[in-house]
């Protein structure tokens, strides 16, 4: 009934893909798929900027991403002050030195990671990906550099220190 | 077109097949010259293929039911429509308090009958001769004049002579439902009936003819012209019937 559904069907799986490479963890990655799908259900008739749909949805799962990120970060803040410890302690697993390429991608931050899956993964143009972050095509062009020499770094083993190892 | 060497920016536009046909052919043709920064190229097209083949299998995960777009356009649907119930219980417990507290004020009031001002006008003014006139009358056609002065095409004043009554006085009064005027004849033996004229109020509350009594008066009121009128009268007067307007 909905063309713009049968749209978004297509999409889910990159999504859910996309999602996943954020949070790292299944159900959080669909919940946040889930309110993506809402969110562009209920803005789709104020679209005004047409151009892919994929990279629309990107940019809404991605701000939803660090909205989201950003609440657990205050909330682990305020769980740390309460109880007075930091719970949030990297796991046994998380400093495993990278050996392969998807360890290492794991290791990225996520703008990094989110980078190099629409670019390298996804093929979007250096333009789209400038417009998803807001910053011009040059920032992207420099950001995407530093996320290939990361991942090849940290592919190599070459960075191990601790204080890049620990993710939020 | 790119310039040689190539920055590095070119080169991860390589990587990304974003260049445009031309300089990826002219920069193909310098990295077969060099084979150093054809590694690093290398690497980075080896890193963006083995991420893609790692990243593939998240493509496969089951289907979640749950993500279905149509499902969740029902549920942005019941949801905004749950709002929308949620508002309407919300207006509803205001009207229903809001009427609520109309009908209880109805409940300890006495009911709202048709023209009781015109009642209660003819108790304090012809009964109880409370205030002084705004105007005596020299006969009907004088107290047609001053009603006119106050409403606009108001009906005449009934002829009530043939009765033994005559327009004696006029008195302007001002209601709930906007300014009105009491018109009263006196006959010989000192009986009076008022002429009552005022608006229907905000609400239009026009009126059927109709008449009721109380307290030994009677009331005979109806509506036309844009304004409500009475002729109240004590009861088991015999004029009553010549009230003919």
């Amino acid at each position: 009934m909905h063309e713009l559904d049968e749209q978004l069907r297509e999409l889910i799986p990159r999504l859910r893909r996309f999602a996943l490479s954020l949070s790292r963890n299944a159900s959080s990655a669909d919940d946040l798929v889930q309110s993506t799908l809402e969110r562009a259900i209920t803005r789709w008739a104020d679209k005004t900027v047409d151009g892919d749909l994929r990279a629309w949805l990107f940019s809404i799962l991605y701000r939803q991403f660090l909205d989201a990120h950003r609440r657990t970060r205050r909330y682990a803040r305020m769980l740390e002050f309460f109880t007075g410890r930091d719970d949030v302690q990297p796991s046994v697993e998380r400093t495993v030195i990278a050996q392969s390429t998807l360890q290492a991608f794991d290791r990225l931050n996520s703008e990094q990671r989110a980078l190099l899956l629409w670019v390298s993964v996804e093929g979007l143009s250096y333009k789209e990906v400038a417009q998803i972050l807001d910053v011009p095509i040059g920032t992207v062009m420099s950001r995407l550099s530093r996320a290939r020499q990361a991942l090849r770094q940290l592919s190599d083993g070459e960075m191990t220190s601790p204080s890049l190892r620990i993710l939020k | 077109m790119i310039s040689l060497p190539p920055s590095e920016r070119d080169l991860h536009a390589y990587v990304d097949q974003q260049l445009p046909e031309s300089d990826r052919r002219v920069l193909e043709t310098y990295l077969a010259a060099h084979p150093e920064v054809a590694a690093q190229v290398h690497a980075w097209q080896q890193d963006a293929h083995v991420l893609r083949a790692a990243l593939s299998g998240a493509l496969q995960q089951p289907a979640n039911p749950a993500l279905d777009p149509a499902l969740i356009r029902q549920r942005i649907k019941q949801q905004s429509r749950r709002h929308f119930a949620t508002a309407a219980v919300l207006l509803m417990a205001v009207s229903l308090g809001g009427l609520g507290g109309w009908q209880a004020r109805e409940a300890t009031q006495p009911p709202m009958l048709p023209m009781a001002d015109a009642m209660q006008a003819y108790r304090l003014f012809a009964q109880d001769g409370v205030l002084p006139a705004d105007y005596h009358a020299q006969g009907n056609a004088t107290m047609q004049t001053w009603l006119d002065r106050y409403f606009n095409q108001a009906q005449r004043l009934p002829d009530l002579s043939q009765a033994g009554f005559t327009a004696v006085s006029g008195r302007l009064l001002s209601t709930e439902q906007g300014a009105a005027a009491m018109v009263l004849y006196e006959d010989r033996q000192g009986r009076h009936i008022s002429f009552y004229i005022r608006p229907p109020g905000p609400e239009n509350n026009f009126l059927p003819r109709g008449s009721r009594s109380a307290d030994g008066l009677l009331a005979e009121y109806w509506s036309g012209g844009g304004y409500n009128y009475a002729m109240v009268s004590p009861q088991g007067l015999p004029t009553t019937p010549l009230l003919q307007f």
